[in-house]
């Protein structure tokens, strides 16, 4: 078989004029792309696509504060220095206002609006999608809140959260009130069990801050949507393109040659699987790093972020070396193997079509995106895109099983596929 | 060694190859003469176990080898009628290549390339791509390609279409060695009868997916013992004068060569007093008179009604 992987790379190394118009092109699209687009779409996730957040607030702060102080002063238990501590604690940072204040900061400001609103009006925007999602804070919530925290009475209170739909950005705004929610509770906590604490970092909760901008950080561009779209494309037309050159051994006869000997007819198939693999490796790396070079389309990014980057491409170029596969036993097949070209263009042109990698997918219905998500490179599209913003291990593992199993999938049909001996014609 | 028993062929309904029994022993070497589309290449790539028979069967030594080819893959060595050839690469990728895919063990492998690139005259070309060879270059690569894991049979289609004379020697030669020095036996497919003269103890004959004749030259040429060709070079011809000649009884077959006709007809009679008679009534001169012994391939018009070459 690894005669088979040379003979085809020495093949491809011997055309390399061609072949490196096929490499270089989608580095040239990228670039070309992403200076003529970016006026047009106005560069960016993050400033273009605000996210939007609707407060709905029902709780009754200032009576819950008024209802909170009085219990405190008549309680016998506390003793009065301790009273006094309390009261001015709370009264500095009341949760509410807490909560409201870092949601207006303006560093969420710079990539969500948050409006405050009714819930009717909160409802109807998100079911017409003028709102990512709402937050409600019900009625009674500080005064249940606090009771719960100072005087260990009473269930913990909860906020609401709507969405319609799952989405990226529905989880970016829930992942930060969580996270904000999570150091405000720690923050009351440790007070109330009696810890010595620094009221200053009560005050300004900056650690809950800080850790939410960390799971929010990257902003995605489309300098990023076309190096992630053109490697995902491009590699689909290079399995193509070596499932084509199949046609060039049947009609030059050799692989005729080649069926006469005692060579396994499979190792013709896997030598082509194996070097659209690596030819797809190359070629995708080459298009992330070229980008990033060119553009710095990954400016500032750890080693961790672009060993996912590699992986992904890896995991993705084995699903095409799979659909190679298949185009291959096709071309070996058909009676007319010159048809063969248009139909592999045909196919590819849909998938990238459906995948996501001819328009900017975050600008499509929803519907068509989850859609695009089927193809191979529609799947690959998304996770490097949430890949590139969360950079979270846990988003790699499901679409890389889903890509390992549609490579299996797409070797053993072409393994059936491939004609037995007398079928080719 | 090699036998093809009732080896049949239907592409849909379409009958390529019927009932056809060859066989070669060993160290024999032995001709496959047949007009375009005889089922030639078809009956080959039956025997090389390309292509599965739609009946019949192909032995090797006695035991059927269509289930399990191996055996006869190992043995065989085939010059298919096409270069099959990547074209891209040197002549010394494509042996090494297939080498390996012939199996040729790696220590050997080097000096058999070697040795096939001598035996076809072009070490000295081997770094080359077998694009930038002419014709008859890409043909000795062909040939050299089949060479290489030492068969023991080697079946040539057509190996020397299309290529200059110098080639063509030159490949008549190797095979007649390969055969007469290294005892390897020898199927051997052409258009031009005179290869097949002179390269092959037997021969057969295909028409139309059959095989009408066979048996050593001298056998084959008796099927003409008793007609005589006479070969007519004149200045012009003229249509009328050919009917006439067909219509003399006993004249068989009358065909225009280049400068004048080819007539094949009964032993017994002398017609050339009749033919100077005819010449005269059409105001034709006749330039030359040449009695010649009957051909393979006068036999192979007297078979099929047709030449080898249309
Ligand atoms: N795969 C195929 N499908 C249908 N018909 C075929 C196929 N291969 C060959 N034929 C037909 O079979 C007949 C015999 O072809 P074959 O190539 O065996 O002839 P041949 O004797 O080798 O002719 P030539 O001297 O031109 O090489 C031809 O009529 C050809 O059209
Ligand atoms: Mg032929």
């Amino acid at each position: 078989m690894l005669t088979f992987l040379k003979k085809d790379l020495l093949l491809f190394w011997r055309d390399r004029k061609e072949v490196s118009i096929v490499i270089i092109l989608p580095l040239i699209l990228v670039v070309i792309l992403s200076f003529s687009m970016s006026g047009l779409f106005n560069n960016g996730l993050g400033e273009n696509d605000d996210l939007s957040l609707g407060l709905v607030i029902e709780d009754n702060q200032d009576e819950a504060m008024a209802e909170f102080e009085s219990t405190v002063k008549q309680s016998p238990s506390i003793p009065e220095e301790e009273k006094r501590a309390l009261l001015s604690h709370v009264q500095e940072a009341s949760p509410v206002a807490m909560l409201t204040d870092f949601l207006k900061s303006p560093d969420l400001e710079s990539w969500m609006t948050v409006q405050t609103m009714s819930r009717s009006a909160a409802e109807e925007s998100i079911d017409n999608g003028d709102l990512n999602a709402m937050l409600v804070i019900p009625e009674n919530y500080t005064a249940q809140l606090l009771k719960n925290i100072y005087l260990d009475d009473g269930t913990e209170p909860s906020l609401s959260f709507v969405a319609k739909e799952t989405a990226v950005e529905v989880d970016m705004i829930h992942d930060v009130i969580q996270g904000f929610l999570d150091t405000m509770n720690l923050q009351y906590a440790l007070f109330a069990s009696g810890s010595e604490m620094d009221f200053a970092q009560v005050k300004l909760p900056e650690g809950g801050m800080e850790t939410i901008e960390d799971k929010q950080s990257f902003t995605f561009t489309l300098d990023q949507y076309f190096a992630f779209s053109m490697g995902a494309l491009f590699v689909l037309f290079m399995a193509s393109t070596v499932a084509s050159r199949t046609v060039v051994e049947k009609r030059e006869h050799t692989f005729h040659r080649i069926a006469i000997t005692n060579t396994p007819a499979l190792h013709f198939l896997f030598g082509k699987t194996f070097a659209t693999f690596i030819l797809a490796c190359l070629q995708i790396l080459l298009i992330f790093i070229g980008s990033h070079v060119i553009l710095g389309v990954f400016e500032d990014r750890s080693l961790t972020f672009w060993g996912g980057l590699f992986f992904v491409a890896a995991i993705y170029s084995f699903a095409m070396a799979g659909l190679s596969a298949i185009m291959t036993s096709i071309t070996l097949r058909l009676k007319n193997p010159e048809a063969v070209d248009g139909i592999f263009l045909i196919i590819i042109m849909v998938f990238g079509m459906i995948g996501g990698n001819f328009v900017p997918i975050y600008v499509l219905p929803n519907w068509l995106q989850q859609i695009g998500e089927w193809t191979p490179n529609g799947l690959t599209l998304a996770v490097l895109m949430e890949w590139f913003q969360f950079e979270d291990i846990s988003l790699l593992w499901m679409p890389a099983s889903v890509l390992l199993v549609i490579t299996l999938i797409a070797i053993t049909i072409s393994i059936i596929l491939y004609p037995k001996r007398g079928e080719t014609s | 060694m090699i036998e093809t028993v009732r080896l049949s062929k239907a592409f849909k309904e379409k009958v390529v190859v019927e009932d056809v029994n060859l066989y070669l022993d060993q160290g024999e070497s032995v001709g496959l003469l047949g007009p375009n589309g005889a089922g030639k290449s078809t009956t080959i790539s039956m025997i090389s176990s390309l292509l599965k028979p739609t009946s019949g069967d192909v032995k090797l030594d006695g035991q059927s080898v269509i289930r399990d080819p191996s055996k006869i893959r190992k043995v065989l060595g085939v010059v298919p009628q096409e270069i099959a050839l990547y074209q891209e690469l040197s002549a010394y990728e494509n042996l090494k290549f297939f080498g390996r895919i012939y199996r040729v063990p790696k220590d050997q492998l080097e000096s058999r390339i070697q040795e096939t690139l001598q035996m076809v005259g072009l070490q000295d070309r081997q770094k080359d791509p077998i694009k930038t060879f002419s014709g008859g270059m890409k043909r000795r690569i062909n040939i050299a390609t089949a060479l290489l894991h030492s068969p023991k049979i080697l079946i040539l289609d057509e190996p020397t279409v299309g290529i200059d004379p110098q080639s063509r020697n030159y490949i008549l030669e190797m095979v007649r060695q390969l055969n007469v020095q290294k005892g390897t036996t020898v199927l051997y497919t052409s258009h031009y009868m005179e290869e097949v003269e002179q390269l092959c103890h037997r021969v057969y004959i295909m028409d139309h997916g059959r095989v009408i004749a066979s048996g050593s030259q001298s056998e084959l040429l008796s099927i003409l013992s008793n007609e005589d060709t006479i070969k007519v070079q004149v200045n012009q011809l003229t249509d009328a004068f050919i009917t006439a000649i067909r219509n003399i009884d006993v004249v068989r077959r009358v065909e225009e060569t280049g400068d004048g006709i080819k007539i094949i007809v009964q032993k017994s009679r002398n017609i050339i007093s009749d033919l100077v008679k005819l010449a005269e009534q059409e105001n034709i001169q006749i330039l030359n008179f040449q009695m010649e012994n009957p051909s393979l391939e006068d036999v192979f018009l007297h078979l099929t009604g047709r030449t080898l070459r249309n």
